[in-house]
């Protein structure tokens, strides 16, 4: 399986979203990974992207983005629509917050949620569906049959419960999120699972869960920079991109507590660290909640 | 007061109110099944109470029994306390049982009879007035015209020289003469009438936590007599070592002494009468145990070995006289106890080197000793590393569903047949299955692995369509046993939470192992040698123990089940005693390896939480065989 060349990739190519042309409907598809070495040190290849996640439950959603993005929380599409058009995010991360509430059963809104939120998008969809071992299988095989053919990049699979994301990304063509908590050994063992499953390996992104900066960033931040290590340095099993998503940047005490004309100012000023933090300690993809941060990373990954 | 009345025996006791169900059964001399030493932590003490008053809090404790067993009125009897007259039923798998234990004779040719402990026959001219030496004067001169030490460096002690002058006398002046070498010189032991030469014994002890083995030696010709083994009876008062020493801080520690002796004294009763031996013709016993065992034996408070800074009170060889402690041998017996390393590396360790030979040798041996706790040596004759750690009751049967100690009924060994998932298994004695061993438990992991029923975490695959595998009453299970095949009414089965512990505890040892591999520098492909011992490390099978990573990957013909080290090691410092004089060299000579505090082990652990390795090339052999298996098994196709 390893190549000696010196031009091997550290990091395996993953192709996320797929246009006409590669059998879905998205109008780009986009290529993460393919880093030689460690990130902002010359030589990466890969795309940083910027995601904004919404969802179909508003209800658990922080307030300070309810209040900033106002009646679209009651929209996915539409408020899909805004991310990319409005407020500029490379892809959605649509977060089936629905389904976390106890005795779940709408399994066909599932589907055409999925449906609609891919219909008013142009770019490639990241899902968030259920982590409930009761409602799983039936909620992944949904929005991957909706979605088929279009590279979702489906989550989460997790050590003890894989294999219903693992077999809606199989049988529709998706991709998958593989989440370990904070630990090089386990989002090795992870990745080894889900290969010995049947996923092919350039269809797995890592995510090694990200706490909030002051909430136990410092120890993402050091899983994500040895998952990198190790790749580079000829492991195989680890050498797939990552994403992150820091979603409790939101909820802490900081934001909650400010006062009420400083709240968006600090809710993005506490995601933007975060998230661009890790992008240096080497994630592809990064998920925000708040509109203006998405802004505020597009502009200085392009600066 | 209240009475008490055990079935199906009905042995009655009083005992005052509040008395738990445990102590009363203790008191009429039942032995209970008290794995967590009474805390209400293990359900082993399962009693029904059939008529009568007690008081127990039966929700509390609800997820112990099941529905039928509710109905007959289930109770821990550790947790039950008797509040007036009642009868009380106690199954059969409640009581301690006959265990399977290790005993066997390595061949120790090689190692030179040289015992510390000699008989001399005299013949002393008679005292007269132109002779007026004194009775010992007289005795150990003869003694050392017999090759014996010089006198002045002899020690008589007390209890001799009040019988000395009628001996001497009687047998008109032709005595034999015990003398024991001993630290410091020579001891005077015994004196006999005539010629006694041709009976002169010893004793090599293993003084497990759980059994007492027993070989019971001819010193003058060196062969092996008979040999014991019964019960540690401390049992009773907590079944593992930190259970025993609370016991023991709670004002137990002569109890457990007194315990400890009685037990030795048991196994060397059932000895000596098979080989038709007088107990006071024994004059040394060796006696190998851990370092609390080994101060609970002596009366030596263990206390300060389980709260900081956690040192024990001696690590050196002890000897003493048998009836400082004791020992219903005679009382000039010389009794020793092995050195120890560390409060967890103690004599039982020191023994097991002793029997590997590593300390002979130039290539590198990896000895392993699995019990409740396990210890990892990994040296040659030149330098020793050793470490230690909880391996978790798991091995032993504790916290999985149907684990059991190594008692008839335990399912020891299991295959499962790949295309069918039948499992075919034998237990011990051949009865029917009442539940599965440590044995059975990592033959059974390595077997759901192979046959693709559990990922390398552990998990079962519930996509399976299979009646063995169903989601159970806590967590997804695969049925061993059924019912129909069981004298216990319910289905054998282990369950996800099972092996999970499972993978825990092997994790724990093979973590162990790289940590002594990485302080060394080495690599599994330099052990030339891997020894396993222990309860649970000896019956091990050695394939299985490296197809799920609980040893790490080295050719199979370089594992080697090596019996019982302790009783082994015990054996030849008992008739050897330039090989017991190394021992406290030995001891001080290894090095101690605080697993805790080192900072890798914990990355070593987790990575070794996988079915074999997170790190795959350290068995390439286990993952070539697992590709294959899941290449049969088309594990793609069966995903659903």
């Amino acid at each position: 399986m390893s190549e000696n060349s010196p031009d091997k990739l550290a990091i395996r190519e993953v192709r996320l979203g797929a246009t006409r042309a590669e059998g879905g409907t998205r109008e780009v598809s986009y290529v993460i990974g393919g880093d030689r070495g460690l990130p902002f040190c010359g030589n990466d290849a890969g795309r940083r992207l910027v995601a904004l996640e919404i969802c179909d439950d508003p209800a658990i959603w922080p307030p300070v983005v309810r209040n900033y993005v106002g009646d679209l929380v009651n929209n996915p599409e539409d408020w899909a629509q805004a991310a990319e058009r409005r407020y500029g995010a490379d892809l959605v991360r649509l977060n089936f917050t629905s389904t976390k509430k106890r005795g779940f059963n709408a399994f066909a809104d599932i589907a055409s949620t999925t449906e609609r939120v891919l219909e008013a998008t142009t770019r490639p969809l990241i899902i968030e569906g259920s982590n409930d071992p009761q409602v799983d299988s039936e909620v992944f095989r949904r929005c991957g049959e909706a979605g088929e053919g279009e590279r979702l990049l489906l989550g989460t699979a997790e050590a003890d419960r894989y294999r219903s994301v693992a077999a809606a990304a199989l049988a529709y063509g998706h991709l998958v999120i593989a989440q370990s908590p904070i630990d090089v050994n386990l989002a090795k063992q992870l990745n080894i699972l889900l290969r010995e499953t049947g996923v092919p390996e350039d269809r797995i992104v890592i995510d090694p869960y990200t706490g909030a900066l002051g909430y136990g960033f410092e120890y993402s931040y050091s899983v994500m920079e040895r998952i990198r290590l190790a790749a580079i340095a000829g492991d195989d099993d680890l050498a797939m991109p990552m994403i992150s998503a820091p979603t409790d940047t939101l909820s802490i005490r900081e934001v909650r507590e400010a006062a009420p004309e400083e709240q968006d100012a600090m809710a993005v000023a506490w995601e933007f660290y975060t998230a661009y933090s890790a992008f240096v300690a080497g994630a592809s993809v990064v998920c925000v909640r708040h509109p203006l941060t998405v802004e505020r990373l597009k502009k200085v990954l392009e600066a | 007061m209240p009475t008490v009345t055990f079935l199906p025996g009905y042995r009655k006791v009083s005992v005052p109110e509040g008395t738990s169900l445990l102590d009363a059964a203790r008191a009429a001399g039942l032995a209970m099944n008290v794995v967590c030493g009474g805390q209400g932590k293990c359900g082993k003490c399962l009693v029904f109470v059939k008529t009568g008053s007690v008081s127990f809090d039966r929700d509390k404790f609800r997820k112990f029994f099941s529905d039928p067993e509710i109905a007959r009125g289930a109770c821990l009897a550790c947790q039950t306390t008797v509040t007036g007259d009642v009868q009380v039923d106690v199954p059969e798998g409640s009581l301690i049982q006959e265990q399977k234990i290790l005993v066997e004779i390595q061949g120790l040719e090689e190692i030179p009879l040289n015992p510390a402990v000699r008989k001399y026959e005299v013949y002393l001219s008679p005292p007269s007035l132109d002779d007026t030496t004194p009775d010992l004067t007289r005795l150990l001169e003869g003694v050392e015209g017999v090759g014996g030490p010089p006198p002045n460096r002899v020690y008589a002690p007390l209890g001799v020289l009040r019988y000395l002058p009628q001996v001497l006398r009687r047998s008109d002046w032709h005595v034999t003469a015990t003398v024991a070498l001993v630290p410091g010189g020579y001891r005077l032991s015994n004196v006999d009438d005539g010629d006694t030469t041709g009976r002169l014994y010893g004793a090599a002890v293993d003084l497990g936590t759980t059994t007492i083995v027993v070989y019971l030696w001819s010193l003058v010709d060196g062969r092996i007599l008979s040999t014991a083994s019964n019960y540690n009876r401390q049992i009773s008062c907590g079944e593992d070592i930190l259970s025993r020493v609370n016991f023991s801080r709670k004002g137990g520690l002569a109890r457990l002494q007194q315990l400890a002796a009685e037990s030795i004294n048991e196994a060397l009763k059932k000895a000596a009468d098979a080989a038709g031996v007088d107990l006071e013709e024994i004059f040394e016993v060796m006696v190998a145990g851990n370092t609390v065992m080994t101060h609970l034996f002596l009366g030596i408070d263990p206390g300060y070995m389980i709260a900081e800074p956690y040192i024990p009170v001696v690590q050196r060889m002890l000897s003493t006289a048998a009836r400082r402690v004791g020992i219903a041998t005679h009382e000039n017996t010389g009794i020793y106890t092995f050195p120890a390393v560390s409060n967890f590396i103690g004599g039982d360790v020191i023994a097991d080197i002793l029997a590997t030979g590593m300390t002979e040798r130039e290539e590198v041996t990896l000895l392993i000793d699995i019990g409740t706790n396990f210890e990892v040596v990994l040296g040659n004759r030149d330098w020793m590393l050793s470490c230690s750690g909880a391996a978790g009751p798991a091995l032993e049967g504790g916290e999985v569903l149907f684990g059991m100690r190594a008692n008839p009924g335990a399912i020891e060994s299991v295959r499962i047949d790949p295309e069918t998932l039948t499992p075919t298994y034998t237990t011990i004695n051949g009865v029917a299955p009442r539940g599965i061993c440590g044995s059975g438990l990592i033959d059974l992991l390595a077997e759901l692995l192979r046959a693709c029923v559990i990922d390398r975490t552990g998990g079962i695959n519930l996509e399976i369509d299979h009646p063995r595998i169903r989601r159970g009453r806590y967590a997804p299970e695969f049925v061993v046993a059924w019912k129909e095949e069981t004298p216990i009414g319910k289905d054998i089965v282990i369950t996800e939470n099972d092996i999970k512990n499972l993978v825990m505890s092997k994790a724990a040892i093979h973590g162990a192992c790289m940590t002594l591999l990485d302080a060394a520098g080495l690599a599994p492909r330099d052990i030339e040698r891997v020894c396993l011992t222990g309860a649970f490390g000896n019956y091990i099978n050695k394939e299985n123990a490296i197809t799920v990573g609980l040893i790490p990957e080295v050719p199979l013909e370089r594992v080697e089940n090596i019996g019982n080290g302790a009783i082994t090691g015990a054996n030849i410092a008992l008739v050897n005693r330039k090989r017991r004089k190394e021992l406290d060299g030995l001891a001080r000579r290894i090095t101690y390896i605080e697993l805790n505090a080192d900072p890798s082990f914990m990355d070593r652990y987790t990575s070794s939480c996988f079915l074999p390795h997170t790190d795959l090339s350290l068995f390439p052999r286990v993952q070539q065989m697992l590709e294959a298996c899941r290449l049969r098994e088309g594990v793609g196709s069966r995903q659903g």
